[in-house]
Order: structure tokens, then C-alpha cells, then sequence
């Protein structure tokens, strides 16, 4: 129930930052010293450590363009996904420096103050993995993917939103509806799925209310220079979020955008009823359905809902626990047998020396999958690049599951007004 | 056994003649020396006993290439000695065993030598140098014979006239021998021994031996180009590593050769695998390198890349357990670019690290491999730091290290049944992936289920081995206290369990020792003469570190494994409690090993063995199925009822595939004669025609007079075992009636005997399965199927790989379930994973077998479930989703076994 998180430069040993989230305390120096100490020992000798685990507990390292090393320590959840979290973790420190900052390293207490920024993109990145405590409110994050709301509105939105981004001379925007995508350009579905992510988080951390003008750095396809990004509030709950050049400042961005969405408040009033929903009122589930997760591999987009038709007769305490069971079905069975190449543990350097196994293994392709638990019933089916994870009732026949979860992935993906 | 090693009237190599009379005469030798009551008191394994440790371990070989003019050796020298005889022998030899016991039974009377088998000098050894003549000749193919492709007789023969077998890098083809007729026997050219390297000028392997020879079959005549692969005959002293009556294997058991194991050690200090032990006391700045090391392999210290970064592992270990209060248990690491993994054992101070990498096993197979090395050396010698601190044993240790090691890297934890274990060519194979490991690592024994007839028989000699009641043997009363009890026996038929009647924990102990130390891979490939191991041990259920029963009675405990053709008989004895005082360093004693042999060949006798293979020889077909895309199917299906037409596919390849092996071991020149004795070829072979509807010698014998007689003498065997009179309580009675007739209606009775399908449905869709039973450790699962398709190799390597995950995943369960209410709250487990019971991945596959056709897929699923009542048994099945199945139903099934 505990995660830590910490960063150490490489070259010097010093902590860079240290992070934590739930009852776990903050690591003393000499414990990151000593973790530290550990990854770099091996150096000499060819030897580099990845992870180890013990019984509840996994711990990760990884090393980043020889400058710095990101540690992590997790219970509960595997040491796969925490290695991915690393990477997650990473990505936001260059999304706020970018990587020559990191790579120079100047001076490590100017890099420790503009870090600051990302503490609570770090924080929330942290709330993805599945410690398995129910009290996390932010149970529906997963590592690596962002997550999105398909409302009934959101080709109208869409629209508009095409209108506004040849306003502002930009082609990455997004609007966000509770901090997930409800619909974005083209080119912005064409950053990498964590950078999406990560911009997602950004624009909601700390003060949604007010504008931000910040400047980042896309981990993935612009690491060292940077963008402006940009954030404003339509609504509230609302927001609107683009990557521009210096070329509009603020104030135009602004005006454009009141003038292109002010006749559209009545689209995102209607559109944000449908959190915490997060998929159509119109689309009736098969009853059975205590929650879903839908997943597009390709883009790395990802909806997530508890059929909220059960809440009525459930308690509700049961339906938080919902999307706690789908996130672990996801990480624990789907990541490992439905979309294996993303989740491989190795660096991509390392790739060729493990090809043949991936060459077997990549044989034998999963299509579905499932688990029957006492209390639930869990079934994953892949069509495609799209993967469905049903969540059930323990009532539900197993093969039963099979048809429903076919039913209910056509269902969703044939849905155009979405945008899915 | 050996009369199937026969050559048909070889007569053209004098030498052979006389080298294999030498050979006959010593065999026989052997069985008189059984039969013999009193010249013969010292048995043959005697001079092998370790001097000081009272060890042993005795193989002696079915000569590999051995050639005999004799073509017909009448059965009962193959079969092993009779009991009757045995028992008359033994029960003069008892009383002055024990008189020998009570002077001085450790009084050797021959020095120990390594190479005693000088007499085994004079054999042919085919030895194959690449250089060597190379001969065209022009072969007339055989006109008549040639439409005469019977199932057993391979194409080479009918169309050449020629035997043929391989080199020993099991891919090139070798002459073997001639057909009795066949115009090829009158070619100079071609010699016994010769390399075959082509037919027409297209290269041959054993693999496409068949199909070119099927190119060619309406040739007139074909141009063989063959090479000389240097005939030579060896005869005088050769170095013992070239006599060819003991396979690589075997060797590599029995010998310790200093030389080669530190050249072995010296190269596998450059891959990531290593062992080493520390003490984590010694570890301070001021003591010497190396001092905190206890035991490393491979050596030197220095190379050893564990012992050199042993202060990283040493502070993971103690500082997880400061910040999280739980040890390690495996790290992840990049050596050299390639991966590895690395192994926690914490024992009191000591910490034991074991590495290998990930290529040859998972970070999840290492952890079990782990286990049950550890498990194989508590068993082996109490505890690990007994076991590596006293230096006499480090030698077995390093010795069993350097073995593992090699065979890790070079053909992967355990070679199925086809394949050698070679430890050549490290460096090119410790790169390649060695396919998923589950059963085979996990601490459970494959169990073969025979029919309730066979199972009782099997009991009953058991029963009668542990009871060890020799009170009615002599007149007078033995006066002497025993020597052993026996804990517990337990009975193996080519490394499938048949019977075991040792408490669970000691089973998996044993089979772990058998496994690890490489006796069931041997009666799985190689069928020995015989075998004598003998050796301390310590049983987890009298283990009194582990156990923590105060009635364990002080004493030592031997474990006494007696093997013979592809069976193995292991009994575990105890000395103390109830018997003699144990000594220090027993050996063993020749009468209880006798006891052990003659309980081994009483089995045999009662042709156990082969009901066992004919059972096994049953896949696929019975139990599993051959992925097979269902568009082929669908051809196969005018032929009949889908079961019938696959099992006759499944019998019909096999012989000719084993045929390219093994021919030079088993054509005899009278086919028809040839009864089978413990070969699964010739076995099933009968099967086969009885399933095709023609007479076979087996078959003849009405089934119904067998079964009455055999009926009525269990009956009578019964009514004597109940008596519980003790005049007539020992086996001795056995001898009023015949044995040999229990034997052929047990064969006969059983011979309807076939596993039920498991799956539901008209097709058999199962692919494998397995049954978990960690608790009782057993395994149930399916022979290996014979037919080995790359497409079922894929899916099985996948099968295991998800195995493993499900198991791990259904660990979470258990765990929870074992825990106590108060620790459950504060427990970090992720609550979404608590109540697990069953998880399935459904999977498609290419079909492999056909390379043109990519659109056949093979659709299967993957399911594991624990089933918790009434103790917690896990069930792995992987079969073909075009039949929906019930996985209780299934489980269910799997329990049942045979039904007539």
C-alpha cells in the first residue's frame, strides 16, 4: 500500500527528488544512497541491476541517457508495470526541463527547484499503480495511457475544436472534460499516448481554474525543444488545452477561443453530465456489466466505467472497488498475454538479445482472456487494436462472458458520434 | 532387451562376431551369476562402493553398436532372472551375508578402479571423423520389395535393402546393417558404419531420409554417395571415454573428471550462471577477499561474476529487508547485455545466490529450479551448510554443479525424450531460448495411472519388499536384528511415477533427487542393464530441522535406487529406531539390494513395464490430440470416427520415425518372432493391428479363458495375502503357479484398456493437460505424445509459460486463505486478488506444419483453476476452442484415468 518514488543523478549520486505516495515514509538519504549504491556497483563489472522482488514488494531501477536513474519501490503491484512507471516518471521530468537540462546538469539545485513543477504530475502518475488500496481516488489512471470520456457531443465538439485550432495557427489541441480527452486533433492522437497523458495532467494540477502558459518539452518527439503549452478553462470542468509557437500570446489565444466555443456552452454543459458515467446514456449495457474498460492499443487511449445501472441496487461502496479489480485484471492479465510488446520488462536496447523468445511468443497471439474470481468475474476480448475488459458479476456463466463482451465491444466501437 | 539389439546375421565383420560373443558370454555371465547360489557372492556393483561415504552409483549399459551373429537369443536371458531362482539363491546367502556382515562387511576385495570395465574392451566403435574416403555407388533400387511399405519397415530398407541408424550427432544418417535379401549386402562399397551423405546428389539427414527416398521410389536405380566413417575396431585397452557401451550421459554421471570439469568451469564463468554461498558474519572491512565465501561454483573466485558483485546482492538483501521488513527473493539484471536473474536463499547467517539467465530460465522458472535444488541438496545432505562445508562432499557438489550448469546452457533443463543431452557446442546453444518450463520444474512427480489389476500387483510387490518378512526362508530361526526398515518405496517406469508408497514430502524428495541427478532422464532414453545407487539421505519427514516431530527415532536413512531397463525402483531404509544401530558410512547390503532387484524384476516379470509403455505409447490419439487446423481435419475425417483415424495416423508415423534411431538396436531378422519386451515400438505395434482388426500373437489368446484364469489365480493370491498365515505369507507362494501366466493375462486383460477422452465432444481437442497436487505431489498429466509437431511444441511452450503465470496468480489465493484473520487487514496483498480461482487466455498460432499454407490457425485456450476441496489441486488444460469444455468436468476426468 506504499510507493516511492526518487531520482538520483547519475554522475554525482545526489537526490534529485524523492516522492511518495500512501503510508510510506519519505526514504532517508542513506536508503537512496545505498539503492543507488547498488545499480552503480555493478557498472564496473558489466552488471546492471533491473529489479528485484520480494514477497509484497517490487523494486526498479532504471538509468536514463547515463545522467540520471529513477528507483521505484512499490508493493503490490508487479515489477513490469513499475518499470513502465518509471518511464512515465521520466518523461514528466523532461516535459518540465527537457532533456539537455537534465543531460548538462549544471546545476543540480536550480534543476531541484524547476522540478518542483512536476511534483504533482509525479504524484498523480504515482496513483496508477494497483497498490490495491480502495482508497485511492484516482483508481481509474493507468500507466503508459491516457485516458479519455466519450460523450454523445464530442463530434460536435470536434468540430468546433478544428475551427479554433487553425485560429490559434497550431495543430495540437485538445479539449479535456474532468482531466480526460473527450476529443482532440489529429496530430495531438499522434503524440505518444504518455505525453498525452502527461499534458492531461498538467493542465489539471494545481488550479484548473485560471489560464496556464507553460512551456514543456514532448518527451517523445521534441525532447529538447520546447512548446508552449497552453490551457484554458471554458467551463468549469472544462478545459482546453494547446501546444503552440511563441507566435499568439495568451490574450489572443483566449479571445479566439470565446469566440470559436462561446455558442457551444450548451454542447459541454450536456457533454460533462456524462462523467462519471464516462460513455453515453444512450448506450444501454447488458445488465450484467458491473464496469468496462476499453482500450485502443494502437493510440494508447483508454475509457474506463462502472455501469452505474448496478448502483442502484448495489452498495456503492462495491463500485469503487469496481474499476480497482479492472485496473489490476488489466495490468496483471491482459498486459501480459493481449498486448505483450509493450510491457516487456527490457530496455529497447536489449531487445535483439531476447529475440527468439519474443519471436515465439509473438506466435501465439492472445485474443481473450479472462478470471473468475469468488466475488467477480473479469473477461478481456481483443479485436483488432481495440481490447474490451468486462467486469461481472459472479453469477454470470463463463461463457456467457464471451458473447457479451463481443457484444458490448462492437457496440462501442461502432458508436461514431463518440470520436472513440 | 537385448535380443532387440540384435542384428539380423551379420556376417560380414569377423571381429564384431567375436568381440559381440564376448559380449554374449559376459551377459550371460551376469544372469548366472544371479541364478548361481554360491560362486557368486560378490555382486557385480561391490568394487564401485565409495570407500569412505559407503555411495554408490552403479550403470552398467546395453552396449550401444554391438553386432551378433547369433540372431536369435531365446527370452529368458533377456528376461530378468526369475524370482524362484533368486529366492532359493538368496536364502543361503542371507545367513552368510550376515555372517560376512558381522567379520567385517566393508572388507573390499577389490581396490577401486575407475576403469573396471576393461572386459567390455572388445567393440566395435564407429567413430566419426569428417575426413574419410567418399564412394559413389550406383544401388539397384528393389523392384519387388518395394511396394512392401508395411508400417515397420522403413523405406531405406525396402527399396535399398539397407539398415539404417545415425551418427552419433543424431542427424547424420549411418548404415547400419543390410536387409537379409537385399542386393546391397553384395556392394563392397558400402560398409557398415558408413556415412550416408547423399542419394542422387541431394543431401540426407534423418529427417528427409523418407521423403527423398519417396522422390525416388519408382527410380530404377539411385547413386548413394557415402563416406567412410573409419570403421575402427577397438580392441586393445582403449581410454575409456571411447568404449561405446556407455553413452555420454551415462559417463557424465559416473565419472568426476577432474580435468574436464575445471575446463567446464572455466568456460561457464563467462555466462551468467553461478552458485555461491556466504557468510554474511565474515563480511567486514578488515577480513580477507574472499573470506566470506563459502562455497562458489563455477571457480576460480575470481571469474565467478556472482562472487565478484556479491557485496550488491549482500546489501539488496539486507537493506529491502530494513525498508520493507521482506526479503528479496530474485533480482533482474543485464550481464554482458544479456539478461539474468538471480536468486535470494536466506538460511540462518548464510545467504545462497543462484543465477542463470533468462534465456535458458524465466525469472519465474529460476525460483523453482532454485527450490528444488535446494530441496535436492537438504535431502542429499541435511542442510546446506553441511553440505558445503564438509569438504568430502564438495567434490559430488561441484561435480553436480558443473552438470547442471552445462546442461542448462546447452539443451535446456531437461531434453525431452528424443533429444541427447549433449554438452557440446556451449557457446552457440547457451544463446538460444530454451523453450517454458512448468512441470518440470515444480516439485511434483508425473504419474502414470495403470488399470486397478496392474496398480494392485505393483502395491502388492511393494508391500512385500517394505514388510522385508523373511522369517519362513530357512528353517532355523535368524537370531540377527535387522538392518534396515524400509520407510517407504516408490516405483518409476521411464520417469513416470506408477506407485509410490513414501509419505508425499519424501516422494517429492526422492523424485527431485531422481530428476536432478539424471536417472529418470536415463530410463527415459536410455533402458540400462542395471543400476545400483545407493546413498544417505535425509528424508524431509525425518529431517529434524524441518520437522518438528520429537518421535523421529535417531538413526540414518539410505536411499537404494535399483534400475533396470527403463524401470526404477527407489527405497528409502532407515538403520536405527528398530533395526542394528546404523554404522558409520554404511554401504549398501547386497541383500537388500537383491530384495530391491528381485521386487524390480518380479515387476517385470509380471510385464508391468509393458503395460506402462503401451499406455504411454497411447499419444497422442487417446488422451491428447495434435493441433491440427480444422480445415485438415476435415480430410481426415471419411477415413472414420476421429479418434480411430487419429490414432492410427499417430501409430503409424512413429515407428518409422523411431526406426532412424534406433534400427541397428531392434531389426532381428525374424520380425515376426520378436516378442516385446519393454520396447514401445514393437509394443505398439501390436496395438495397432489389433486396432486394425488383425490377429496378433498377443490377440490370439482368447481373451475371455485369460481373463478367467487370471481371474481365479487372484483370487487365490488374495485368499493367501488375507490368510495372513505366516508360513505362507511371503512371496515364495507365488511360485505355486506361474508367473509368466499372471503376465500374459494382465497384458491380455488390460489390452482393451484405454484412457477416457477427457474432453466433451466427438473430437479429442486437448492438447495437454495437468493436475497440480502439490499436496500429495503428484502430477497428472499425458505421456509425452510421441509425434512431435512444431506446432505443438509452440503451443506447449506457450501452455507452460502461461502456466506459470496462472499459477502465480493462483498462489495469491492460497496465500490468502492460509492467512490468519488478524494478518489479513494489515496484509499488503492487492485485494483484487484474493479470491482468484480460475484464469484462461484463449490464443492463435500459426500452423507450422504446413509452411505455404499461413491461413490455417490453431485457436486453443489456456485455462488454469485451483480447486480448493478437499485439498488444494491445481488443473492446467490447453485444448482447441472449437469444443466448448467445462473445466470441472474436465478435472474430473482427468482423476479417472483408464476404464476398460
Amino acid at each position: 500500500m506504499s510507493a516511492n518514488v526518487m531520482c538520483v543523478s547519475s554522475a554525482s549520486g545526489l537526490p534529485i527528488f524523492s516522492r511518495k505516495k500512501g503510508n510510506a515514509e519519505n526514504l532517508p538519504f542513506s536508503t537512496i544512497g545505498s539503492l543507488n549504491g547498488v545499480h552503480m556497483f555493478g557498472k564496473p563489472i558489466n552488471l546492471e541491476v533491473l529489479n528485484t522482488v520480494t514477497e509484497d514488494y517490487s523494486v526498479a531501477w532504471k538509468e536514463y541517457h547515463d545522467c540520471v536513474k529513477i528507483i521505484g519501490i512499490a508493493s503490490g503491484c508487479s515489477v513490469e508495470i513499475l518499470t513502465k512507471l518509471l518511464d512515465s516518471v521520466f518523461s514528466a521530468v523532461v516535459l518540465i526541463v527537457g532533456l539537455e537540462e537534465i543531460k548538462s546538469q549544471r546545476n543540480i539545485e536550480r534543476l531541484k527547484r524547476e522540478l518542483r513543477v512536476c511534483y504533482p504530475i509525479i504524484d498523480r502518475l504515482l496513483d496508477s499503480l494497483d497498490c490495491g488500496d480502495s482508497t485511492n481516488k484516482n483508481s481509474s489512471d493507468l500507466v503508459g495511457l491516457a485516458e479519455v470520456i466519450l460523450c454523445t457531443e464530442n463530434h460536435l465538439i470536434q468540430i468546433v475544436l478544428d475551427s479554433f485550432t487553425e485560429c490559434v495557427d497550431s495543430m495540437f489541441s485538445s479539449i479535456l472534460i474532468h482531466g480526460k480527452v473527450a476529443t482532440a486533433t489529429e496530430s495531438w492522437w499522434n503524440l505518444h499516448p504518455d505525453e498525452i497523458k502527461l499534458l492531461s495532467i498538467l493542465a489539471n494540477s494545481e488550479n484548473s481554474n485560471i489560464s496556464k502558459d507553460i512551456p514543456v518539452f514532448l518527451p517523445y518527439k521534441s525532447p529538447t525543444v520546447a512548446f508552449r503549452f497552453v490551457a484554458l478553462k471554458l467551463i468549469s470542468d472544462v478545459q482546453l488545452c494547446c501546444l503552440c509557437g511563441p507566435a499568439p500570446v495568451l490574450k489572443d489565444i483566449e479571445h479566439s477561443a470565446t469566440q470559436c466555443f462561446k455558442s457551444s456552452a450548451d454542447i459541454f454543459a450536456t457533454a460533462v453530465q456524462c462523467h462519471p458515467r464516462n460513455f453515453p446514456s444512450s448506450t444501454q449495457l447488458d445488465s450484467s456489466i458491473l464496469g468496462f474498460l476499453l482500450l485502443n492499443t494502437s493510440q494508447g487511449k483508454y475509457v474506463i466505467s462502472k455501469n452505474p445501472q448496478q448502483n442502484s441496487t448495489k452498495k456503492p461502496a462495491s463500485s469503487s472497488h469496481r474499476l480497482d479489480i479492472l485496473r489490476t485484471f488489466f495490468y496483471q492479465a491482459v498486459t501480459c498475454f493481449l498486448v505483450t510488446e509493450d510491457f516487456k520488462i527490457e530496455n529497447s536496447n536489449y531487445k535483439e538479445t531476447s529475440k527468439d523468445q519474443l519471436d515465439v511468443d509473438d506466435l501465439n497471439i492472445g485474443t481473450e482472456t479472462y478470471w473468475c474470481s469468488e466475488y467477480h468475474k473479469c473477461h478481456a476480448m481483443k479485436i483488432n487494436d481495440n481490447i474490451l475488459c468486462v467486469l461481472y458479476g459472479s453469477s454470470v456463466p463463463t461463457h456467457a462472458m464471451r458473447l457479451i463482451t463481443e457484444k458490448t465491444l462492437k457496440m462501442l466501437i461502432s458508436d461514431k458520434q463518440v470520436c472513440w | 532387451m537385448e535380443s532387440q539389439k540384435l542384428l539380423p546375421q551379420r556376417t560380414q565383420q569377423n571381429v564384431t562376431n567375436e568381440s559381440s560373443e564376448d559380449e554374449w558370454s559376459e551377459g550371460s555371465s551376469c544372469t548366472s551369476y544371479y541364478s548361481d547360489s554360491d560362486e557368486s557372492t560378490i555382486p557385480d556393483w561391490e568394487p564401485y562402493v565409495d570407500d569412505y561415504s559407503g555411495e554408490l552409483l552403479y550403470i552398467e549399459c546395453h552396449p550401444f553398436v554391438t553386432q551378433n551373429k547369433d540372431n536369435q537369443k531365446p527370452k529368458e536371458t533377456v528376461a530378468p532372472f526369475s524370482k524362484n531362482q533368486l529366492r532359493q539363491s538368496t536364502r543361503g546367502k542371507f545367513l552368510r551375508l550376515i555372517r560376512r556382515r558381522e567379520s567385517k562387511r566393508h572388507s573390499k576385495k577389490f581396490p577401486k578402479t575407475p576403469d573396471a570395465n576393461d572386459n567390455n574392451t572388445s567393440k566395435v566403435k564407429f567413430q566419426d571423423f569428417q575426413e574419410g574416403e567418399e564412394k559413389d555407388v550406383l544401388l539397384e533400387i528393389d523392384q519387388e520389395n518395394k511396394y512392401n511399405l508395411s508400417s515397420n519397415v522403413s523405406l531405406a530398407e525396402s527399396l535399398l535393402g539397407l539398415n539404417v541408424s545415425t551418427l552419433s550427432d543424431g542427424n547424420r544418417v549411418m548404415i547400419a546393417g543390410f536387409s537379409l535379401d537385399s542386393k546391397s549386402k553384395n556392394e563392397r562399397n558400402i560398409k557398415i558404419g558408413d556415412w550416408l551423405k547423399s542419394i542422387n546428389d541431394i543431401e540426407v539427414n534423418v529427417q528427409n531420409l523418407e521423403d527423398i527416398l519417396q522422390k525416388f521410389i519408382n527410380n530404377t536405380d539411385v547413386l548413394l554417395k557415402l563416406q567412410r566413417v573409419a570403421g575402427i575396431d577397438v580392441t586393445k585397452d582403449p581410454p575409456i571415454n571411447e568404449l561405446n557401451n556407455e553413452s555420454n550421459f551415462v559417463r557424465e554421471l559416473l565419472n568426476s573428471k577432474g580435468e574436464d570439469e575445471q575446463l567446464l568451469s572455466q568456460t561457464l564463468c563467462k555466462h551468467p550462471v553461478g552458485i555461491v554461498y556466504i557468510n554474511t558474519d565474515k563480511l567486514s572491512e578488515n577480513s580477507g577477499e574472499y573470506e566470506d565465501i563459502i562455497y562458489c561454483y563455477p571457480r576460480p573466485l575470481q571469474k565467478n561474476i556472482l562472487c565478484g558483485s556479491r557485496g550488491m546482492f549482500l546489501t539488496l538483501n539486507h537493506l529491502l529487508d530494513d525498508l520493507v521488513r521482506s526479503k528479496p527473493k530474485c533480482s533482474s539484471m543485464m550481464y554482458k547485455k544479456r539478461l539474468a536473474h538471480v536468486v535470494y536463499t536466506q538460511c540462518d547467517k548464510n545467504l545462497l545466490l543462484f543465477m542463470l539467465p533468462d534465456n535458458r530460465a524465466s525469472a519465474k522458472e529460476i525460483m523453482y529450479i532454485n527450490n528444488e535444488i535446494i530441496r535436492l541438496l537438504e535431502f542429499s545432505y541435511e542442510t546446506l551448510d553441511k553440505c558445503f562445508t564438509d569438504e568430502l562432499k564438495l567434490t559430488q557438489v561441484d561435480h553436480f554443479f558443473s552438470r547442471f550448469f552445462a546442461r542448462i546452457l546447452s539443451s535446456g533443463l531437461w531434453a525431452t525424450a528424443q533429444q541427447f543431452v549433449e554438452l557440446q557446442s556451449l557457446s552457440v546453444k547457451s544463446l538460444q531460448v530454451s523453450p517454458h518450463q512448468f512441470e518440470n520444474v515444480m516439485p511434483i512427480a508425473p504419474f502414470l495411472n495403470l488399470p486397478d489389476e496392474a496398480k494392485m500387483q505393483i502395491d502388492d510387490a511393494l508391500t512385500e519388499l517394505e514388510a522385508s518378512d523373511y522369517r519362513d526362508w530357512n528353517e532355523e530361526p535368524l537370531d540377527c536384528q535387522r538392518l534396515f526398515t524400509v520407510l517407504g518405496s516408490v516405483i518409476y517406469h521411464s520417469g513416470y511415477l506408477l506407485a509410490s508408497h513414501l509419505i508425499h514430502e519424501d516422494l517429492v524428495d526422492v523424485h527431485c533427487f531422481c530428476r536432478q541427478q539424471g536417472l529418470l532422464h536415463l530410463s527415459r532414453t536410455e533402458p540400462v542393464k542395471s543400476l545400483v545407487l545407493w546413498k544417505e539421505v535425509f528424508p524431509n519427514s525425518c529431517n529434524k530441522n524441518k520437522v518438528e516431530n520429537e518421535n523421529v527415532p535417531d538413526g540414518r536413512r539410505y536411499l537404494l535406487v535399483v534400475g533396470s531397463a527403463k524401470n526404477l525402483l527407489a527405497v528409502i531404509m532407515e538403520a536405527g529406531g528398530c533395526t542394528e544401530p546404523p554404522e558409520e558410512n554404511m554401504g549398501p547390503d547386497a541383500f537388500y539390494v537383491e530384495e530391491a532387484q528381485a521386487t524390480l524384476a518380479h515387476i517385470q516379470e509380471l510385464g508391468l513395464p509393458e503395460l506402462a509403455d503401451r499406455l504411454l505409447s497411447l499419444n497422442p490419439g487417446f488422451q491428447v490430440a495434435s493441433p491440427v487446423p480444422l480445415s485438415n481435419k476435415r480430410k481426415n475425417e471419411f477415413i472414420g470416427s476421429i479418434s480411430l483415424s487419429k490414432s492410427a495416423t499417430g501409430l503409424k508415423e512413429s515407428p518409422r520415425k523411431n526406426e532412424v534411431t534406433s534400427i541397428l538396436k531392434r531389426r532381428s531378422s525374424d520380425q515376426n518372432f520378436v516378442l516385446p519386451y519393454n520396447s514401445s515400438t514393437s509394443l505398439h505395434d501390436d496395438c495397432y493391428s489389433e486396432d486394425s482388426g488383425s490377429q496378433e500373437c498377443c490377440s490370439e489368446i482368447s481373451d475371455e479363458s485369460g481373463a478367467r484364469s487370471r481371474r481365479s489365480k487372484c483370487e487365490y493370491d488374495e485368499d493367501l495375502s488375507d490368510n495372513d498365515d505366516f508360513n505362507d505369507g511371503s512371496q515364495m507362494s507365488n511360485s505355486s503357479f506361474d508367473v509368466s501366466e499372471i503376465r500374459q493375462s494382465l497384458l491380455n486383460e488390460t489390452e482393451d484398456y484405454r484412457p477416457i477422452q477427457i474432453t466433451a465432444g466427438q473430437e479429442n481437442v486437448l492438447y495437454h493437460f495437468l493436475q497440480l497436487d502439490t499436496a500429495e505431489g503428484i502430477l497428472i498429466c499425458p505421456p509425452e505424445s510421441r509425434v512431435q509437431s512444431q506446432t505443438l511444441q509452440l503451443v506447449l511452450s506457450n501452455f507452460r509459460r502461461c502456466c506459470q503465470k496462472i499459477h502465480s496468480l493462483l498462489q495469491n489465493t492460497l496465500r490468502f486463505k492460509n492467512m490468519p484473520v488478524p494478518e489479513m487487514s494489515k496484509s499488503l496483498m492487492n485485494k483484487s486478488l484474493i479470491a482468484i480461482k480460475e484464469h484462461g487466455i484463449l490464443f492463435e498460432c500459426p500452423y507450422l506444419e504446413e509452411k505455404e499454407n499461413k491461413k490455417n490457425k490453431i485457436v486453443y485456450w489456456v485455462i488454469g483453476r485451483l480447486i480448493y476441496m478437499p485439498h488444494p489441486k491445481e488443473v492446467y488444460v490447453c485444448y482447441n476452442e472449437s469444443v466448448p469444455q467445462n473445466l470441472v468436468e474436465l478435472a474430473f476426468k482427468m482423476n479417472i484415468g483408464v476404464i476398460t
